[in-house]
């Protein structure tokens, strides 16, 4: 685990010494801003028309977040290994004393990292909200805790994909049709019928009913063992597959 | 050192490495040779860690690169085939993220990563980007990686390959540097470089071990390999010739580069070797084929050493242990070779 550190850095720097990286958040940034604008221009000229805070507008009941999540994360996450197979660089990094655990998590809390800083500036729209009215600081904690969550799983999922392939592009794909899929089956809570399974497995799995819920400071631990499974278990499967490389 | 023993490395149906054995010991500079193709990367990539093994046991400084590959890995200094690197990080960068990710202490870092630059004579470039190196320089920083950590052991896989004649001298003269404190395993198809820098070469053609031996013997093979002589007249004639010089071993016609078709101007291209190795001095018979070729009448165009190229030398070793040659003054090296 020594090992983590140096790679840790190495793989920050490799993102932000690319332009991909600056792109992806001037994205981010710019769709986020524009998202605010509109919630904020709603709630300035017909209040009376919502129950919501512009906290919940911004984070749950918004298809907005979902896009982004969709656009952004499948390239954060597509050269994490198919870039060093394709290159050949995964030689010289498994051959030396590094464990693959270290490796992937390695990997893993690079690229939730800069996903984390790409949120930071997000904090100022609640400096403006306060100075509008009152915010909710504690649902709004939860809200990010909400949006880290879904992240760091999608994330956790990007990672098994790029190391599942050699190509960047396939990467990109699968990731992409993951999380679509994924999305999919939370829309399901409203498709299925009433009380059967497949609903309750549906809202189970929703990231939609998740973020309503943590915008609306309400954390269900059942929804925090969905995220931590949704992390867990791809960074498990990428550890083995990494693994095999050595002894496949 | 390095302890191979019976060495199986499968991909799927495809054997890439079957039933290899040899150990390297402490201070050896040993040279591992082969075609394309042969199994000299997977073999080496084994060693390193980087693959795993289907059967047999591999120990690098006392430790089993199955059970305790990251003590394994800790000795070893591994130098990929093309070196990759990561472009987009200054060589200076790069040589420090791999002497942290080997364990390198933070106090030695900086003096270390110094050291390993000017053995390998890469300080010039240590704040240029990767992406513009050239191919000689990116080979070199490969070998600064392979060095930075101080391991005992450096396996170098095709470390000149790409670099031009004056690079190729510079790595050589550092491996020979670090052969006063390094037991090195490197891989290459260059013979000249393997009698330049190794004291002990071993041969792997097709999965299989060739031959090991000292690198004298190599050189021996070498220096009584054929010569070929580029005649102009009757074929029967110059073959009588050659034949009649004392201590003359096969003679045969082979190919001649750049002859006419034309009848009446019948260039033959002919390929003789001595008897036997050591008894005829090589320059004392090609004096005396030349002679007696003149005398016969045949005009000699051209004489040149048949360099023990190494598709030579593989043709003599690997084929050797299906049937005997018919020319025994050129086989007679391989029972030494083969140990």
């Amino acid at each position: 685990m020594r090992a983590l550190w140096p790679i840790y850095k190495r793989e920050l720097f490799a993102f932000f010494v690319t332009p991909l990286a600056w792109v992806l958040i001037a994205v981010f940034l710019i769709l986020q801003g524009l998202n605010f604008y509109w919630i904020i221009d709603t709630f300035a000229t017909r209040a009376e028309a919502s129950d919501q805070t512009p906290l919940q507008a911004f984070f749950g009941n918004t298809v907005l977040l979902y896009l982004v999540l969709f656009l952004l994360v499948p390239p954060m996450t597509m050269r994490l290994f198919s870039e060093e197979r394709r290159s050949g660089t995964i030689e010289p990094l498994m051959t030396a004393p590094v464990s693959s655990a270290a490796v992937v998590l390695a990997k893993y809390a690079a690229v939730v990292t800069t996903y984390l800083a790409m949120w930071l500036p997000t904090l100022l729209y609640l400096v403006i909200l306060k100075r509008a009215g009152d915010v909710d600081l504690k649902a709004a904690a939860a809200a990010y805790l909400g949006v880290a969550l879904v992240g760091a799983g999608y994330l956790s999922i990007g990672l098994l994909m790029s190391a599942a392939t050699d190509s960047q592009f396939l990467a990109l794909v699968l990731t992409a049709l993951v999380i679509l899929a994924l999305f999919l089956l939370g829309i399901g809570e409203f498709v299925a019928r009433d009380g059967t399974l497949l609903q309750a497995v549906c809202s189970h799995v929703s990231v939609w009913a998740q973020m309503n819920d943590f915008a609306s400071g309400i954390v269900d631990t059942r929804r925090l063992v969905f995220d931590a499974t949704l992390i867990v278990f791809p960074l498990f499967v990428t550890t083995r597959v990494v693994d095999s490389w050595r002894w496949g | 050192m390095i302890s191979v023993s019976h060495l199986v490395k499968r991909y799927g149906s495809r054997t890439a490495v079957s039933d290899v054995s040899f150990e390297i010991g402490r201070g050896e500079v040993v040279g591992f040779l082969g075609p394309n193709g042969a199994g000299k990367s997977t073999t080496l990539r084994i060693l390193a860690g980087f693959l795993g093994l289907t059967e047999g046991q591999v120990a690098i400084a006392g430790h089993d690169v199955v059970t305790d590959s990251f003590e394994a890995r800790k000795a070893v200094g591994y130098m990929a085939e093309t070196a990759p690197l990561y472009p987009e990080m200054r060589v200076s960068e790069y040589l420090m993220f791999r002497a942290e990710l080997k364990g390198v202490p933070r106090r030695s870092r900086v003096s270390w990563v110094g050291h390993a630059m000017e053995q390998t004579r890469v300080v010039d470039v240590a704040n240029n980007l990767i992406r513009t190196l050239s191919r000689g320089y990116r080979q070199r920083v490969g070998l600064a990686d392979a060095l930075v950590a101080r391991p005992p052991i450096l396996i170098l896989d095709e470390p000149t390959s790409g670099m031009d004649p004056n690079q190729i001298r510079d790595v050589r003269t550092v491996v020979k540097e670090l052969a006063a404190s390094h037991t090195v395993l490197l891989s290459t198809h260059i013979l000249s470089e393997v009698e330049a820098t190794c004291s002990r070469v071993i041969v792997i053609a097709r999965g299989k071990l060739a031959a090991q031996g000292a690198t004298q013997d190599l050189a021996r093979m070498r220096r009584t390999s054929a010569t070929l002589v580029t005649v102009r007249g009757r074929l029967e004639d110059a073959k009588k010739a050659l034949r009649g010089v004392q201590g003359m071993g096969q003679v045969r016609e082979v190919p001649a580069v750049g002859a006419s078709a034309a009848a009446d101007d019948p260039v033959h291209c002919l390929r003789f070797a001595g008897r036997t190795k050591d008894e005829v001095d090589g320059g004392a018979l090609v004096e005396q084929a030349v002679a007696a070729l003149v005398q016969a009448g045949v005009a000699v165009r051209e004489v040149t050493a048949a360099d023990g190229s190494l598709e030579e030398l593989f043709a003599e070793l690997t084929l050797a242990d299906r049937a005997p040659r018919e020319d025994p003054g050129e086989d007679g090296g391989d029972p030494e070779a083969t140990a």
